[in-house]
């Protein structure tokens, strides 16, 4: 393609100047924090509430996406179960929430811990495994959460949990049914965590690693790449940032239940990052914000939303399989 | 004379095929040994021993007198001091060169994770060091002007000359070249031949694997031939030349084989 | 859990998970054969079993005009309804098979695609079809008009005796008249396609693109039809196995594709994925699996046997009993 929207990007962004880059990065930043004040305009969506929208399903398959990003796009490594890091973030904060004094601020951390625990517990015994097989295996991780949980009256079988508290007030900033904009900022500002996170490591020791796995792993390991360890790692944060978008989720819900967490949801954030451009943050989340929105603004193909992915998966993987942000494509060195 | 490395009795079946046959070979410091035979004589195969692709049926490989091979896991083995080129160029294509030599140099890093997130002091001098140590080495093999091309849009003998680079960037006591002058013309191959011998006086053992002749007796200290899986010749290049089983198992393969 | 209903009706859930394994051997067949040429997961062929028992249940429905409560049918006209049934669902599968290479894989193994991109298009095309069919079921699900009756020919409720003061029961043995043509016929199947690999010539094409894409080209193999042809078999295979399941369990829904699919993934890996005895080995014990296992834990935790035995298989011995392992690496 003779005309690659990332590389103009990258390279308006090359050229500018440390006040321009400033200028740009913090208009984008400020573009996103007055989102929620743009409801009265041609973004409102017609049924459901423009702000809740934004919350889930937008910022917060954003926030997966950019998670499964690292696992799938930047390590190569096909994970279908990526739902199950939510699922347990989310049951953390409402089992902790309605047994336990503790705020959605404290337990975000403790949701984010055992995710990233079951990360490296799945990880462990499968990395070993190449491309297929593991595909497979977190797929039935993934499902066999959702069973269990299904199945487990103590956390309320298919009933699931129900009033979880919603977070404290911040800064007179209320989290509230009505008014979702607290629960925006504060996906907002996750997710502006996970991307100076991925930048960071992406130009280190990490990033080179992940991408050596992708491109070749067999050589990466003969060039004294320890795979096994940055693979683990790369599953590790995702979980995390997937756990993460389950705490808030379940606060923001204040009920969840097994039906919410399936392989649907697994393979509706892997199509936002391949759709996107796999590896490349901007087309993640480019493609999170459109597969996510879309549905929502257009109101007649909300029910078929599913197999447009579907379709989307095919088409793109056929005709355009780096995405519609694809990864750099000229000599630059390594960014996001 | 140290022993960098040493193959004792090495045997490799794959099932009903025996590749190696009680392989008995080593490589002294300092030196050039060539790696000849017919092909599918179990050249390759050497090297993937050594570097631990395949784990040998039997017998022990030895690095620097003390330190058993096998069993290891490939990055320790890379981390102890070897580092390989392959048949057919495989870089990292979608890095540029210099990330190429950045990435092979991670191994010598003692920085971690949590280091490299923080951007801790450590962590950013490794970098740095990192980053200047492949300049260098992308200089000392004359790819520099191409640091920053994507592998994959290097020109053929820029690849060769990189993937040299890039194990050269793990800072390895012993560099395994296979067949590093697979598709060069004559005079790229007395350029390469200039530069086996640079790498050489360096410091670097070399072990190499090619079927140009001239190209062997032109820099090699020593030379092993293998047929068959069997080591049927270990001496100096012009003893080996003129081996009538070497001759044979070769039935006079011409100077320019490639 | 409980094991006295397994001691009790032993017999009896043996035979019937000997039919379901057949049922999953199958299937298997659909992911292993393709598997075999192409080394891809075919996603959809979970779907494409599903399409069988719709195609199954609109064949003796729309095109016979039976209905749900029409009385099981007798003598020729049962023979050629259930074939009609069969065939049709065999056909249904098959031709749908060789449309998704063509539509969603080829392209990719023409350009040399990674098998991450062939995968998220197995996936994606695997969505469309179960998708498509929710919107035009609305979720609901369709009843096969039982035809062929169930009718016991064997029918022993089991005893128990008691020697010095020990109960030693003697279990339940029954054999169900569908059960029993399941088997049957499903041996028959497989053995032809057993056959039929290792003897004709289309057979061993398929045979040696398993073991080399490249040789095989260059030994004059057709390569775009040995593919379609493994779907197309593939396809009739697990056509079979739809009309089979339709026919014992007598309803279908739009996601039935989805378990099993993957109990029979499952049976190809633990066979040994590539492998077709392998498939046939990996199916027979899966399916006696989840039966003793839903006797044991219940019937709520059966779809997890699967999930569960397919990652002890991958972890601890992926190349299942007879086949061959993914983790060469390549050199």
């Amino acid at each position: 393609m003779a005309f690659n929207l990332r590389d103009r990007g990258a390279d308006i962004w090359d050229k500018a100047s440390a006040p321009g880059r400033i200028a740009i990065a913090g208009g984008a930043m400020i573009f996103a924090i007055c989102l929620p004040f743009m409801g009265g305009t041609f973004l409102n969506t017609p049924i459901s509430s423009y702000e809740a929208v934004l919350v889930y399903p937008v910022g917060l398959f954003v926030l997966m996406a950019l998670g499964l990003n690292i696992v799938v796009g930047k390590s190569g490594l096909l994970d279908l179960g990526y739902v199950a890091f939510f699922a347990i973030g989310a049951y953390t904060m409402a089992i902790l929430g309605t047994h336990t004094s503790l705020n959605f601020w404290e337990i975000l951390p403790i949701g984010i811990g055992l995710a990233m625990l079951s990360g490296v517990i799945l990880g462990l015994p499968t990395l070993r495994l190449r491309g297929d097989y593991l595909a497979i295996v977190t797929l039935g991780f993934g499902e066999i959460v959702r069973i269990v949980a299904l199945n487990t009256m103590a956390i309320g079988g298919p009933n699931g949990i129900a009033n979880i508290p919603t977070p404290p007030k911040f800064l007179s900033l209320e989290y509230t049914l009505q008014n979702q904009k607290a629960y925006y900022w504060t996906v907002l500002l996750l997710i502006f965590l996970v991307i100076w996170m991925i930048r960071r490591l992406s130009t280190r020791r990490p990033g080179r690693a992940w991408e050596s796995i992708r491109q070749d792993e067999d050589v990466a390991d003969l060039m004294g790449v320890r795979t096994l360890k940055y693979k683990i790692w790369a599953f590790a944060i995702g979980a995390a940032i997937g756990g993460a978008g389950g705490v808030v989720f379940a606060a923001k819900s204040m009920f969840v239940a097994p039906e919410m967490f399936t392989l649907n949801t697994s393979i509706l954030i892997l199509a936002c990052v391949v759709f996107g451009g796999m590896g490349n943050i901007w087309g993640v989340i480019t493609g999170a914000v459109i597969l996510a929105y879309l549905p929502e603004r257009i109101r007649f193909i909300s029910d078929a939303r599913l197999l447009i992915f579907g379709l989307t998966l095919v088409i793109m993987m056929n005709l355009r399989a780096d995405g519609i942000l694809p990864r750099k494509k000229r000599e630059k060195s390594l960014h996001s | 004379m140290t022993k960098v490395l040493e193959l004792k009795n090495v045997t490799m079946q794959f099932g009903g095929v025996t590749a190696l046959n009680d392989v008995n070979l080593h490589v002294e410091k300092g030196e050039i040994l060539a790696l000849i035979g017919p092909n599918g004589a179990g050249k390759t195969t050497v090297f993937n021993v050594i570097t631990g692709v395949y784990k040998p049926t039997a017998g022990d490989i030895v690095f620097n007198g003390n330190v058993s091979l096998v069993g290891k896991k490939r990055w320790q083995i890379t981390e102890q001091g070897i580092a390989r080129t392959f048949q057919n160029v495989r870089l990292f294509g979608e890095m540029t060169a210099l990330e190429n030599v950045i990435t092979a140099g991670d191994v010598r890093s003692k920085s971690g994770f949590v280091g490299s997130l923080f951007g801790m002091p450590r962590s950013r001098r490794e970098e740095r060091e990192n980053r200047e140590k492949a300049m260098e080495l992308l200089k000392f093999m004359g790819i520099d002007h191409s640091a920053h091309k994507l592998g994959k849009n290097l020109p053929y003998g820029d690849q060769r000359r990189l993937e040299i680079a890039r194990a050269l960037g793990t800072r390895p006591e012993l560099l395994l070249l296979d067949e590093p002058a697979a598709g060069f013309n004559p005079s790229e191959k007395v350029a390469l031949a200039e530069t086996i011998k640079k790498i050489r006086d360096a410091g670097y053992t070399v072990l190499l694997i090619e079927h140009d002749m001239s190209l062997i007796m032109g820099i090699s200290d020593r030379v092993a031939v293998l047929d068959f899986g069997t080591k049927i010749a270990d001496d100096s290049p012009t003893v080996v030349q003129n081996d009538p089983r070497v001759i044979e198992a070769y039935l006079g393969v011409p100077a320019d084989a490639s | 859990m409980d094991f006295s209903v397994l001691v009790d009706q032993f017999f009896a859930l043996t035979i019937d998970g000997i039919a379901l394994g057949f049922i999953y051997t199958l299937i298997a067949l659909g992911y292993t054969m393709v598997y075999g040429v192409l080394r891809l997961i075919n996603f959809a062929n979970s779907e494409v079993f599903m399409l069988g028992t719709f195609a199954t249940i609109m064949t003796s429905k729309n095109i016979f005009g039976y209905a749900d409560d029409t009385e099981p049918l007798t003598g020729i006209k049962l023979v050629y309804t259930l074939l009609a049934c069969l065939i049709i669902s065999m056909l249904v599968c098959a031709i749908t098979g060789v449309l998704v290479e063509i539509i969603a894989y080829r392209r990719l193994r023409k350009t040399g695609s990674n098998r991450l991109t062939t995968l998220i298009s197995a996936i994606g095309v695997s969505i469309v079809i179960s998708e498509t069919v929710r919107i035009l079921t609305s979720s609901a699900p369709a009843n096969n008009p039982r035809l062929l009756d169930k009718i016991y020919l064997i029918s022993y409720a089991g005893t128990e005796f008691h020697l010095f003061g020990i109960r030693f029961p003697v279990s339940a043995f029954e054999v169900r008249l569908d059960t029993l043509l399941v088997i049957i016929f499903a041996f028959l199947l497989l053995f032809s396609v057993d056959r039929f690999v290792k003897t004709t010539r289309l057979g061993k094409g398929i045979r040696a693109v398993s073991m080399s894409e490249q040789n095989s080209q260059l030994m004059g193999v057709n390569l775009n039809k040995v593919i379609s042809s493994t779907f197309f078999i593939a396809g009739l295979m697990t056509g079979a196995a739809a009309f089979f399941y339709t026919t014992v369990y007598e309803s279908t829904k739009f996601n039935v594709g989805f378990e099993l699919g993957l109990a029979a993934f499952t049976a190809a890996v633990l066979g040994g994925i590539g492998n077709i005895r392998g498939a046939f080995f990996g199916g027979i014990a899966l399916g006696l699996l989840e039966i003793y296992a839903a006797t044991i834990f219940g019937t709520q935790w059966k779809a997890v046997t699967a999930f569960v035995v397919l990652v002890l298989v991958l972890l601890f011995k992926p190349n299942g009993l007879f086949g061959e392992s993914l983790q060469q690496a390549r050199v």
